[in-house]
């Protein structure tokens, strides 16, 4: 499958690009600690409701800052470059791609430092580890595709705070009331529903993606 | 002219929506009684307060307590005061409570020749216990009802803590359907767009979520006024309300959107693609978050939905008619919109 050689190398630039340019992710990983160390030092004792609830506040905000910059790190000229040489869907699947695996990587240590610090209420550990896997893969979907719109408009930073933080809320209020679950904070036997639910939007956004790039990336 | 009946129909459905929704009397109702509670083989006076009821008019009154199928008990000395007050005793019998039970509801029914019959489920609160073994009473259930008068009038349905408000479902209710409609026309309008990257499906796509907005925002504030009279507030973090101020966000995020591009072209295709976006998220936004959380609104959380006896025909007939009006209405005033649009883009950016 060429789309999907595509895709690989695009995924490896993305992580070499990362990787070279060590500022990036050096200042994400320094903002999703110094987040933590505010949030703790404004509430110090955190309840587990209010845990949930900062934890994907937190969340949140890491994705916004680690993703938009998918589509505005990168000049036209060179995205030019991209198409001409690539299929446009392998691009935004690549992106999505690797912002899922940025955002997973980043979660998963959001929480490592927000339970060494503040505690770790967390009982139902597979469910949780599962809302941060599809909230990563939800929220990376959504705002690669915002920025990718937002790129395209004037400002486009302002733009993916209005046109990505009421798309996410269907995500985001699913993905509290999962991780309540696994809290203990609620007890609700449907929880398999509440995930299934989470995995159809995402799967609506990702088919919605694949089908709607191609009118937006040519200029 | 025959190219505007449906500007005519859609007037004359908001009109008649209007009229019939606004002027049909409520049906009878008994608001509430006092005492609410007796014991087992007392002798009780009950004051009666009801709705829209003509007691002073009737000849027939009569009143009944319904415990259950086939344990009914008719009311005597009945004492009309106003055309909505009246005074009745009740000789309760010693025994009748199902069987184990210390305590049990009773329905009052109260019926006369010109209001029919009205229900208050759950009117008396019986119980039984030593202070009630007591009392000797020689009084019997009668194990049926009399013959009851139907009310054949047009009425609405009355239910408590509804009462007047009920007539909100033919404005409140059509305008989130009319929204949905429209949106989704709006979002079809869109994919043509993008198929044909014609001008005037773009113009329809932004007259019709303009137009969409603005039944949003009407839904809402609808909502919030019936809300307060039923509900308590105006706002009550009901999961439904606050979804669909989201759902108002995304749609004024398009608005903000349409304004930051320079040229024509870029702006009608990225818009586009959000709309499109912007309708799929919408779905699981109003139909499928409102599920996972209690909600005070009918049909969500456990809660009944409105239809069944609630929804009884006479609604209908003004409900179903509400909503192709508004429909019908929104598509008129996207249409104007897009005449304007039509217009701005001949005449005044041409050059």
């Amino acid at each position: 499958m060429e789309i999907l050689r595509q895709v690989r190398t695009l995924v490896t630039k993305e992580f070499l690009l990362e990787w070279r340019s060590k500022y990036a992710l050096g200042g994400i990983l320094l903002y999703v600690l110094s987040t933590v160390f505010i949030v703790y030092n404004g509430f110090i004792r955190v309840s587990p409701p209010t845990w949930n609830v900062l934890f994907w506040i937190i969340s949140l905000f890491t994705s916004v800052n680690a993703v938009t910059k998918s589509f505005s790190s990168e000049n036209g000229q060179r995205q030019l470059y991209y198409y001409s040489l690539m299929n446009p869907t392998a691009v935004i699947f690549s992106k999505v791609i690797y912002n899922s695996l940025l955002l997973i990587l980043l979660n998963v240590l959001t929480y490592f430092v927000f339970g060494i610090i503040a505690g770790d209420p967390v009982r139902d550990k597979g469910l949780f580890f599962l809302a941060i896997f599809l909230g990563s893969i939800g929220m990376a979907v959504t705002f690669t595709f915002i920025s990718a719109i937002a790129n395209k408009a004037r400002n486009a930073s302002t733009l993916i705070a209005i046109l990505g933080f009421p798309l996410i809320i269907p995500i985001l209020v699913s993905l509290i009331k999962i991780s309540a679950n696994a809290l203990g904070v609620i007890t609700d036997t449907a929880v398999t529903q509440d995930v299934m639910t989470l995995l159809a939007i995402d799967a609506i956004l990702l088919a919605l993606a694949y089908i709607l790039f191609p009118f937006l990336w040519r200029d | 002219m025959k190219r505007h009946w449906w500007k005519i129909l859609g007037a004359l459905l908001i009109a008649y929506a209007l009229i019939a929704g606004l002027l049909i009397p409520l049906n009878t109702g008994i608001l509430d009684i006092h005492p609410d509670n007796a014991l087992l083989g007392e002798k009780i006076n009950v004051q009666i307060n009801a709705y829209n009821a003509h007691f002073d008019e009737a000849n027939e009154i009569q009143v009944w307590l319904k415990l259950d199928s086939v344990h009914f008990l008719n009311g005597t000395d009945i004492k009309v005061q106003s055309n909505t007050e009246m005074t009745a005793n009740f000789d309760l019998p010693s025994i009748g409570l199902a069987n184990n039970r210390t305590s049990q509801s009773a329905t009052l029914i109260v019926d006369n020749e010109i209001d029919g019959y009205a229900l208050l489920p759950g009117a008396l609160q019986i119980s039984a216990n030593k202070d009630s073994l007591a009392l000797k009473s020689t009084a019997v259930w009668s194990n049926q009802l009399g013959q009851l008068h139907k009310n054949e009038k047009l009425t609405f349905p009355y239910r408590n803590i509804l009462y007047e408000t009920i007539r909100n479902l033919f404005y409140h209710v059509p305008l989130w359907f009319a929204m949905l409609i429209i949106f989704f026309i709006s979002m079809i309008y869109s994919i043509l767009y993008l198929r044909s990257k014609e001008k005037r499906h773009d113009h329809a796509a932004y007259a019709l979520t303009q137009v969409g907005i603005l039944y949003g925002i009407l839904g809402l504030i609808t909502g919030a006024i019936w809300a307060k009279w039923t509900w308590g507030a105006w706002w009550s973090f009901d999961v439904k309300q606050n979804m669909s101020a989201v759902a108002m966000l995304i749609y004024l995020a398009y608005m903000v959107l349409r304004s930051s591009f320079e040229d024509y072209e870029r702006e009608a295709r990225i818009s586009s693609v959000y709309n499109i976006f912007a309708f799929t998220t919408l779905i699981p936004l109003l139909f499928v978050i409102p599920r996972l959380y209690d909600s005070l609104h009918p049909g969500n959380g456990g809660n009944p939905g409105f239809g069944g006896e609630d929804l009884d025909h006479t609604m209908r007939m003004v409900f179903y008619p509400a909503i192709i009006g508004f429909t019908l209405l929104g598509i008129w005033l996207a249409n104007l919109s897009y005449r304007y649009l039509k217009l701005k883009e001949t005449w005044i950016d041409r050059d």
